[in-house]
């Protein structure tokens, strides 16, 4: 099939990448906005704007009924997700096809696959991708055995809980009993579930990804990335390829990725995330995002490839145009996102009225953005301003130039990270590249 | 009411017949190449020998690298190659072994459907070659009816030469190919109807020129008539003297209730761009023509009229054009009325100049004029004029070229070439100058990106890098103030 006219179910800066890539291939755009967004950066681009709800979240974007019903009314073949909101929800995938609209991005089976933790982590055994070593167990026996086999340190929560209640950092046999003794009457207390789950602990990790792209047949992989410039799970700086990693250990991950991909039959963009350990240079599955990502441009960067137009393609049903030996990636991309955010005050959202906002360019510098001057950042969203990608021909290129990029940027009128990332980009352990997970925790400007 | 499918011939035809084949680079292609893929055209008339030349010659960009990333951009619009089965890029004939190995590549690199054309009408020939392009792997084969006016071109000669087509299980179509133009909205009438039975279930094309503003009408007549496919051009490629308008043939068709399944906002988003591009390249939009009774005689089609031309005007003689016309006029008949068509009207036209420019007509003689005399290109339809055919078999190039065998086999050629280079290195080798086929590989990749709102700002830059002395440029407008000043040296471009 031919998609021309296409419904974008997202907003912000995702909704103008989208609408570029239609722009470019000749689809009509038809943008569902919400009450807070008739007036934004994408409602302007976009061919045609369709209403979809008030301004919270719950009754527009993440509202399926309305969500489908201004698609279909819009006459157009097919919804572009984004990402967050519906992205991944199966009911909405499921919801889509029930109303003959296509649905960019994987069948409803494998985001539910996915979707789930504890399913996600069953697939990636059964494609044989190493997950965290854990278990659960339900008496003090079974969980020194299961402790035996995981090793230290390890982590012990409980099986019913959430939020950390009840969870506990051991890192040696001597702590065992103490720590399980307390797991597991916390949980009981807690939950009124005794049963822990044990888990390996990495202490020291690096989180890296691998970009899979299926067409249901065939899959293939556009390398690593590395995210764990990171603040509470939230990416702050991500790059392509991983830095520092021996050559063996990142085809190593890139085969565990398209696994995992193969296995699911994937169809579509996804993320297979891994965390490394890097005490030991192991990997373990994490999870995989069954959508396009934030930090996709880093990949565009490095592969050269319209990832938007990628994920049009197979739904269009075409067959991957590549086979992974076709596929080059040259230089090196780092991408930070300046969001709206005040760093001093442990990231509290800092919503306003943006006064000015300008932003790098030149060559080996791209910006997406929604933002311009007189853009309203509302508390009803994400915080996101502008994600800034520099590439060069290597790392140190890209990182040079990313310094320069971040001093021509300014954004006034909300707080923003914008400080952050120039500092952060200055650090000695930045530049060499590498760091953990846990840098941005210790990191004092 | 029944449905017509359209083929674009933009890129091929129309660049061929407006802007005299050199315009549209890969980057220009691939800008608008996803647009062009979602119109919804039955095929794309995309290239040929001559195009794939020029891509080297004038471009410095490896033709088959285009038909790969453009094929990579259009998954839904099979890419045509259109070829008269005897040559590739030299104008010299080509051993079959060679041919072969040429369509082999072509499918290979992503061309799907190829139309071709005999210059002499010759079934057997025309049958050869589709063989040889189904033994490719071409997935549709489109043979052609060349048409002109003349004696011997009637309904008649047509229907008993589609028959002959049609039967093979190698041609997919028939087109009728009307590369002056000549077609009119009677004749289409009789001409379609007396091939409707030698045709069978197989369709039926119509490709005819707008050399004097016959087609758009014989368009319609044709569709009535139950011609499945009409092949037209976008916005400034189409009209003078290449094919009917694709947004005006739309509507036509529309008005007179067919069923069309183009969608007419991308044909307009794909004709606005060749627009800026024709704007932002200084190059000449196709105009509506005017009738032309004279034009019946010297039947130039339109690539060749603005070749000759724009040749005539490089030597400071634009002004004997009308004069060169009444040579062509006589210089085909001298040579038997050759049909108008690749490469017969650059051979009349050449010989035309060379007998306007001489100190005596025939006194010089190009070689392409010698080897049709010869025989060489098939046997010409009518005799030729005793008085000239003495003249050039006198030529002492005669007995050269007589001398000559074909083109070498296709082993032979291989020998003469480094053993590593690939097929389609090859290829070029074999069919052009050394030093183009090194030039165009010292160029490497051909650019991806073009947007022709840019160009005049990148002409300005390119200007200014050129004039030493200008520190600062102001350009104020309605909407704001550029300001460019230098910081050190710039090297011109």
């Amino acid at each position: 099939m031919i998609i021309r006219r296409l419904f974008i179910a997202n907003r912000g800066e995702i909704a103008v990448r989208i609408i570029r890539t239609c722009e470019r291939l000749g689809i009509e755009t038809v943008l569902g906005v919400s009450d807070a967004d008739r007036q934004s950066a994408a409602a302007r681009r976009a061919d045609h704007v369709a209403r979809i709800g008030p301004a919270a979240p719950a009754t527009s974007y993440l509202d399926i009924e309305a969500v489908v019903r201004a698609a279909r009314e819009s006459g157009a073949e097919a919804v572009h997700p984004g990402y967050g909101f519906l992205s991944e929800k199966a009911a909405f995938a499921t919801a889509c096809e029930a109303a003959g609209l296509v649905f960019i991005g994987p069948t409803p089976a494998q985001l539910a696959a996915v979707g789930d933790k504890l399913s996600a982590r069953q697939h990636a055994m059964d494609a044989e991708v190493p997950v965290v070593p854990g278990g659960s167990a339900a008496t003090f026996d079974e969980a020194v055995a299961l402790a035996q086999d995981i090793g230290y340190p390890l982590l012990i929560k409980a099986v019913a809980g959430g939020g950390g209640r009840g969870m506990q950092r051991v890192d040696s046999p001597a702590d065992l009993a103490a720590g399980i003794d307390r797991s597991m009457a916390e949980a009981q207390a807690a939950f009124g579930d005794g049963r822990v789950y044990l888990e390996y602990y990495v202490a020291a990790g690096r989180h890296i990804e691998v970009q899979v792209l299926g067409d249901g047949t065939r899959t293939v992989h556009l390398g690593t990335r590395d995210c764990s410039i990171q603040r509470r799970f939230q990416k702050l700086i991500e790059e392509a390829p991983a830095p520092r990693l021996a050559p063996e250990l990142r085809a190593d991950i890139e085969r565990a990725a398209l696994r995992l991909a193969d296995h699911l039959a994937y169809r579509g963009l996804g993320t297979v995330e891994m965390l490394m350990d890097c005490a030991s240079g192991r990997f373990y599955f994490l999870e995989m995002n069954a959508r396009i990502q934030v930090e996709h441009p880093v990949t565009e960067a490095i592969s050269g490839l319209d990832l938007v137009a990628a994920q049009i393609a197979v739904a269009e049903g075409q067959p991957l145009r590549w086979r992974q030996s076709d596929l080059r990636l040259d230089g090196h991309a780092i991408e930070c996102r300046i969001n709206a955010e005040d760093p001093t005050r442990d990231f509290r959202p800092s919503p306003g009225l943006v006064e000015r906002a300008r932003f790098a360019v030149g060559a080996g510098i791209r910006v997406d953005t929604h933002v311009e001057p007189g853009t309203e950042i509302t508390p009803f969203y994400d915080s996101l301003i502008a994600k800034l990608i520099v590439s060069g021909t290597d790392r140190a290129a890209a990182v040079e130039r990313l310094s320069v990029a971040l001093g021509a940027c300014e954004i006034r009128g909300v707080a923003s990270t914008l400080d952050l990332h120039r500092a952060i980009v200055a650090a000695p352990e930045f530049v060499a590249g590498g760091v953990t997970t846990g840098f941005l925790t210790e990191f004092r400007p | 009411m029944s449905r017509v499918e359209l083929v674009d011939v933009s890129i091929r035809d129309g660049n061929q017949c407006l802007w005299g084949a050199v315009a549209l680079n890969t980057a220009q292609i691939l800008k608008i190449a996803p647009v062009l893929d979602r119109v919804g055209f039955r095929a794309l008339d995309f290239t040929s020998s001559t195009h794939m030349g020029i891509a080297v010659r004038n471009h410095r960009e490896n033709p088959w690298e285009r038909i790969r990333l453009v094929r990579e951009a259009m998954p839904n619009t099979p890419l045509q190659f259109i070829s008269t089965g005897l040559r590739f890029i030299s104008w010299e004939m080509a051993q079959p072994d060679f041919m072969q190995l040429v369509y082999d590549r072509l499918v290979s690199n992503g061309i799907e459907r190829f139309a071709l054309m005999d210059p002499m009408n010759d079934a057997a020939a025309l049958l050869q070659s589709a063989a040889m392009v189904r033994r490719a792997g071409a997935r549709e084969i489109v043979a052609a009816l060349t048409y002109t006016v003349s004696d011997v071109h009637t309904d008649e000669f047509y229907a008993t030469l589609a028959a002959e087509l049609a039967r093979s299980p190698d041609v997919d179509r028939i087109y009728i190919k009307d590369p002056s133009g000549l077609l009119t909205a009677e004749r289409a009438r009789s001409l379609i109807t007396a091939l409707a039975a030698p045709l069978g279930k197989k369709p039926l094309e119509l490709h005819s020129h707008c050399t004097i503003g016959l087609s758009p009408r014989s368009y319609m007549v044709a569709a009535e008539l139950g011609t499945r496919t009409l092949q037209v051009a976008l916005g400034p490629l189409a009209n003078g003297s290449s094919l009917p308008d694709a947004e005006r043939v739309l509507a036509n068709l529309r008005e007179l209730n067919f069923t069309v399944d183009i969608d007419a906002r991308l044909l307009r988003l794909a004709a606005d761009y060749f627009m800026s591009l024709s704007r932002a390249e200084n190059l000449p939009a196709g105009q509506p023509q005017d009738y032309d009774a004279s034009y019946l005689r010297h039947q130039l089609a339109g690539g060749v009229l603005t070749t000759t031309r724009r040749q005539l005007a490089e030597l400071a003689l634009e002004h004997r054009y009308p004069e060169l016309l009444q040579e062509v006029i006589r210089v085909r008949a001298e040579l038997g009325y050759p049909i108008m068509v690749t490469p017969f009207p650059q051979m009349v036209c050449s010989q035309a100049l060379y007998n306007l420019l001489g100190v005596e007509r025939y006194a010089q003689v190009p070689d392409q004029v010698i080897r049709y005399a010869l025989g060489k290109f098939g046997r010409p339809t009518a005799a030729l004029d005793p008085n000239v055919l003495d003249r050039i078999m006198a030529q002492a190039r005669t007995r050269d070229i007589q001398a000559e065998g074909p083109m070498p086999e296709l082993s032979e050629l291989r020998r003469r070439f480094a053993p590593g280079i690939d097929d389609d290195e090859f290829l070029l080798r074999a069919t052009m100058p050394g030093a183009q086929v090194d030039a165009m590989l010292a160029a490497g990749a051909a650019g991806r990106h073009y947007n022709p709102a840019t160009r005049p700002l990148q002409r300005l830059l390119r200007e200014l890098a050129a004039r030493p002395p200008l520190a600062e440029l102001v350009v104020k407008t309605r909407n704001g103030r550029v300001s460019l000043r230098r910081r050190g040296r710039v090297q011109p471009p």
